[in-house]
């Protein structure tokens, strides 16, 4: 079932507003004529059948239909005693006439014609009006609602097609599409989107891809010849650097594939206290780790290891005192006692190669961005934030686990 | 790792190493026999191809990019006629190379730069894998030897470690052979990708799980799709 705002019901709405206000329009002016000539041939009728009355009376001898004006419409008296002559149509029970009344020699004479048969028949044409403006409504609106299927269901094709590549499903296509209106042109434009977007991508990536072995063949004979060296002070010093470097290197190709877009997530069941565990265990550096109701979440539990080994390395070489790690449902968040994160990190995110201000130390600031990037792959969000009473406490959320279908 | 540089392989284990770049050819060969490896060297696809016809090895190590014929080409060629263990590097590491490089046949990958370490680490499971004896050949019952399981149109005879498919035999790489015991020690049961990492590739927690989708690709197009059923979301189960 659509909306209720969709194209399609507004569509719908449109065309029973049109009909409506056509069979109103021709119903009040159709009313509004019959009515007019109803009471013209009333007054025609009335007239008539006081002149007939008081000729025939002439004739027998007679007095005419003489009233007193007691018996007459105030409304009827008024006219008569201002031109002589008058009709006037009263609609009251028991039944609508139509008076017409005269003087002629100070005597007031008045006939009433019954107008019933003509008032039904009036009622009839404004039933029949109604009943049939009805009728077309009662068939116009689902013949709307019927024709505007196809293009609707067009355009939420279109939609879903958006969808699916903004959820990064990059070969998703509305295909091919009838007709020449504007929905086959978005269809098109949506598909040549995703063609361009796909193309940059694999550019990008092809790229990356490039720079990683262009970087990574020279380093590799390095690390590999480095660690030929004989024992020694000097080889210490240069396997040090060697370490620093691949690292380095290593760190700015994963935001590079970060930034192309090239990464996916490869979601599996994770029991997130236990990654958490195992994650800070795996970085040799302390940290408490508390846990409450935490959470088997669905997610990649490699990306969810670079983003908390990341955070904890952080904390460890830019904040101070006791590292705490906290577990609890979905969220995991890491804080540290030291000055806290700088404002421009806390305004503008993590900034590669800016670590803000010299007291939260030395390092390269790709840490925070690499564990942001990754976060970002598997639709987490991570907040940065300072506690009040001091220390740096960034907040990793995970999604809700998505129907097992889009895995 | 700190016992191995100590310890060097019992008998001389032979690699064959194909890489272009000269000073990674030069420095992982002597880093490999350090280790008490005998390392065979090629810098190109062609004269790999030729030194592993000669036979000399008992491992190979490939690189993916690689003048003339690539690592991927050559991995193919060999594995047309041969089950030998091969491990490629790569230094893109990315999704293509890595499973252009798993579908044309190779047991393993490492993504360069690499440590030595890790390098030995990883030739030595392959190598345990190759020389694998499996653990279902204990008797459960009487003590005579086991023979063949089948399952369906395939028996498998884990102490000969021979694989028929409608009696013909099937040559199977050390990875794939291994994996199939594995699965046939479990059936019934849905083994995950993790714990197939574990006890199939020796790796920890964190191995590329795409090694073991692309092995079970593989596996299941010797065998017959019908034996490996995939259970979304979890893994995999061997059909009884």
């Amino acid at each position: 079932m659509p909306h209720f705002r969709s194209l399609r019901w507004k569509i719908v709405l449109l065309a029973a507003l049109a009909c409506a206000s056509m069979a109103l329009t021709v119903g009040v002016l159709v009313h509004d004529s019959v009515l007019r000539r109803s009471m013209h041939e009333g007054a025609g009728r009335a007239h008539v059948a006081l002149a007939t009355a008081l000729e025939d009376a002439t004739v027998a001898g007679e007095d005419g239909p003489r009233v007193s004006p007691g018996e007459l419409p105030e409304a009827l008296l008024r006219q008569v005693e201002h031109g002589g002559e008058a009709t006037l149509y009263e609609n009251e029970p028991p039944a609508p006439v139509f008076w017409a009344a005269r003087r002629e020699g100070g005597k007031l004479y008045a006939v009433e014609v019954d107008m019933t048969a003509d008032l039904l028949t009036r009622q009839a044409l404004d039933r029949h009006m109604w009943k049939y403006s009805l009728l077309t409504l009662g068939v116009v609106v689902p013949a709307t609602a019927l024709a505007t299927e196809l293009p609707a269901r067009r355009l939420r094709r279109v939609a879903r097609t958006a969808r699916r590549i903004t959820a990064g499903d990059l070969d998703a296509r509305t295909g091919t599409v009838r007709g020449g209106d504007e929905v086959a042109e978005i269809s098109a434009v949506v598909d040549s989107m995703a063609d361009s977007l796909q193309q940059r991508i694999d550019t990008e990536q092809r790229f990356t891809a490039d720079v990683a072995h262009e970087l990574r063949t020279p380093l590799m004979g390095l690390v590999t010849s480095a660690e030929l060296l004989p024992e020694g002070e000097v080889t210490d010093m240069v396997q040090s650097r060697v370490r620093v470097l691949r690292d380095l290197v290593e760190d700015l190709l994963e935001i590079s594939r970060l930034d192309a877009g090239a990464e996916t997530s490869q979601p599996g069941p994770v029991d997130l206290a236990a990654l958490v565990r195992d994650s800070v265990a795996r970085t040799g550096l302390a940290a408490r780790v508390t846990e409450r109701e935490a959470a088997v979440v669905e997610s990649d539990p490699r990306r969810l290891d670079r983003i908390v080994s990341n955070l904890v390395v952080n904390a460890h070489r830019h904040g101070a005192g006791r590292v705490e790690i906290a577990v609890a449902g979905r969220t995991v968040t890491v804080r540290d006692h030291g000055p806290g994160f700088p404002a421009d990190l806390l305004s503008h995110g993590p900034q590669r190669f800016r670590t803000g201000s010299a007291e939260r130390g030395h390092g390269h600031g790709l840490g925070l961005t690499i564990a942001s990037g990754q976060a970002r792959v598997i639709g987490a969000t991570l907040d940065f934030a300072n506690a009040p009473d001091g220390g740096a406490v960034a907040t990793l959320s995970l999604p809700q686990d998505g129907p097992p279908s889009e895995v | 790792m700190s016992d191995s540089v100590s310890a060097p392989a019992p008998a001389p284990v032979t690699v064959l190493l194909v890489e272009d770049d000269e000073v990674i050819r030069r420095s992982v060969a002597m880093a490999l026999e350090r280790y008490g490896y005998r390392v065979l060297v090629a810098a190109d696809g062609l004269t790999g191809l030729e030194l592993f016809r000669e036979g000399r090895h008992d491992l190979l190590l490939l690189d993916v990019m690689l003048p003339g014929l690539d690592g991927i080409g050559l991995c193919r060629r060999i594995r047309e006629t041969a089950t030998d263990p091969i491990l490629m590097m790569s230094a893109r590491g990315d999704a293509l190379d890595v499973v252009s490089g798993l579908e044309a046949g190779a047991d393993d990958y490492v993504v360069k730069p690499v440590d030595t370490p890790v390098l030995v680490a990883r030739i030595r499971s392959l190598l345990r894998r190759a020389a694998f004896v499996p653990p279902v050949a204990e008797p459960a019952g009487p003590a005579e030897p086991a023979g063949p399981l089948v399952f369906g149109d395939l028996s498998l005879d884990p102490a000969a470690l021979e694989v028929r498919r409608g009696g013909e035999r099937i040559a199977l790489a050390p990875t794939e052979l291994r994996l199939l015991l594995e699965f046939a020690a479990h059936p019934g049961i849905v083994l995950d990708r993790q714990t197939l990492l574990r006890e199939v590739w020796d790796y920890g927690w964190d191995g590329d799980t795409r090694v073991v989708d692309l092995c079970v690709q593989r596996l299941r197009k010797k065998i017959g799709a019908e034996h490996v059923e995939t259970v979304r979301g979890f893994g995999y189960k061997w059909k009884r």
